[in-house]
């Protein structure tokens, strides 16, 4: 078995008295795609956070591609990152957010071009031509000189799609990111994500609510509560044969609420 | 009605000397607002007190006193002014008080979401304020902005204290020569209204063209 390229080992995080991560431990292999479900509180989004250094953690440890997140070594002891030691680790990672956040003042094409420019040095024409090569894999390429404001939430979230793929990194976070989408309009970006799973090697982390697309896509599934993993397995396993009564009674009341599984 | 153009022509001298104080004061009020607002919002202390204090100190006493200050007393630690640069520094350090509140404001008004947005992409904090943050304030900040170089324009007329003829002075150099009020100070008042007009219009533009392509986003 090759090396993990995510290792959260009793992981702790609180916000004030509120507990979201109790000693919270798994591994994610390179190239997996896993899908984080479960009750909204339960901390699930939270774990994408800290992974991408939004939030910080209590206690723990946490490893990403072989090397510490929130630490960094020094004299043979661990000392808190700091910020050019997080800068390094943020390469390897790219989020897409449930609100898509797009920089509203710049085009489409700018939004996609910038980080590339500003962290990697990228020249500017070596940038335009990625970012429309990405553009056109999520389907976006004709709106390139479109500003966010002038498109709809789907192809906002494709368009931050693009962005966050143009740092090319090795592990991509989905936050909910059809939640604040139109019903109808779901599938193009769970599309952009099928096309993005089968043509790259990336590590994928997905807190979704979309149980369907989470059965399909994933690789393994977690099933989160109270801030600890009460049920993990291949999706069949979870989605048909959930063996807790917290995981069934969970997709019980997602099916209730005219949600397909 | 000969005579009048004379004295029409001093009002005009007096206008120009008022335009270069609203300008070269707006200049000094803007560089002071943008490094006082983001020393208040900046992670060292020491920048944020100091921010603090200037920005108090300004907005706490009299501009009268603060020109005062600038011409009369700094002469005693060394620093001798010309009236013009004493009524600039009082001026651009006073309203750059009140700026300095708009820049801090008008940056916290940017959402949350993009300073994640910013981490995400892994940007620094330079390069997240500069490209991302304050393009976003700066369409916030240019109403008031707007209305603060106005209040300047109006504040030069108090610069006819430490004897620097502007506009106001010259209207009252008129007025003795003259024993008449109205014509004067019609004319100044005309002239304070046109240049008012003038910057407002200016920065209705400026804001319109800034907030294109934002439609919905920044209204």
């Amino acid at each position: 078995m090759p090396s993990p390229m995510i290792e959260i080992d009793k992981v702790c995080k609180s916000f004030g008295e509120f507990q979201v991560l109790r000693d919270l431990t798994f591994t994610v292999a390179p190239g997996e795609k896993l899908a984080l479900i479960g009750p909204s509180g339960s901390g699930k989004t939270t774990i994408l956070r800290i992974l991408m250094t939004l939030e910080t953690i209590n206690a723990g440890h946490i490893k990403v591609d072989g090397d510490h997140l929130w630490h960094k070594p020094a004299n043979g002891n661990l000392v808190p990152a700091d910020e050019a030691h997080l800068h390094l680790m943020r390469a390897k990672i790219g989020m897409v957010f449930q609100l898509f956040n797009l920089f509203p003042h710049m085009t489409v094409l700018r939004n996609v071009m910038l980080a590339p420019m500003l962290t990697k040095r990228t020249g500017r024409k070596d940038a335009q031509s990625r970012a429309m090569d990405l553009l056109d894999m999520v389907g976006m390429a004709d709106k390139a000189t479109s500003m966010p404001a002038q498109l709809s939430g789907c192809q906002k979230q494709r368009v931050a799609i693009a962005r966050a793929l143009a740092l090319s990194p090795k592990i991509m976070l989905f936050d909910e990111v059809t939640s604040a989408l139109d019903p109808e309009l779901v599938e193009e970006v769970l599309n952009v994500m099928r096309k993005l799973a089968a043509e790259t090697d990336m590590t994928m982390l997905l807190v979704t609510h979309e149980m369907g697309f989470a059965h399909d896509f994933a690789d393994r599934v977690l099933f989160f509560d109270g801030g600890k993993i009460v049920e993990e397995g291949k999706p069949d396993e979870i989605f048909r044969h959930p063996k807790q009564e917290r995981t069934q009674a969970f997709l019980r009341k997602i099916i209730a609420a005219g949600h397909r599984v | 009605m000969g005579q009048w153009t004379g004295y029409i022509g001093l009002i005009l001298d007096g206008a120009l000397v008022t335009i270069q104080l609203t300008l070269m004061g707006s200049i000094l009020a803007l560089a002071m607002a943008f490094v006082a607002g983001l020393a208040r919002l900046s992670r060292f202390v020491a920048a944020r007190v100091l921010a603090t204090a200037y920005i108090e100190f300004f907005r706490g006493t009299s501009i009268f006193v603060q020109l005062f200050w600038a011409y009369f007393v700094l002469p005693f630690f060394g620093i001798a002014l010309s009236p013009l640069q004493a009524g600039i520094l009082a001026l651009g350090l006073n309203v750059g008080a009140y700026g300095a509140e708009v820049v801090r404001g008008a940056v916290q008004s940017v959402g949350r979401e993009q300073y994640e947005a910013c981490i995400a992409l892994n940007l620094n904090r330079w390069q997240s304020m500069y490209r991302v943050i304050l393009p976003q304030a700066l369409l916030v900040m240019l109403p008031t902005f707007g209305n603060n170089a106005i209040e300047l324009l109006k504040a030069t007329a108090v610069v006819s204290l430490i004897s620097l003829s502007d506009m106001t002075f010259q209207a009252q150099v008129v007025r003795a020569q003259t024993g008449n009020t109205l014509v004067p100070f019609a004319t100044i008042l005309i002239l304070y209204f046109a240049m008012a007009s003038a910057i407002s219009y200016g920065v209705r533009g400026l804001e319109r063209r800034m907030a294109r392509g934002l439609d919905g986003v920044r209204t």
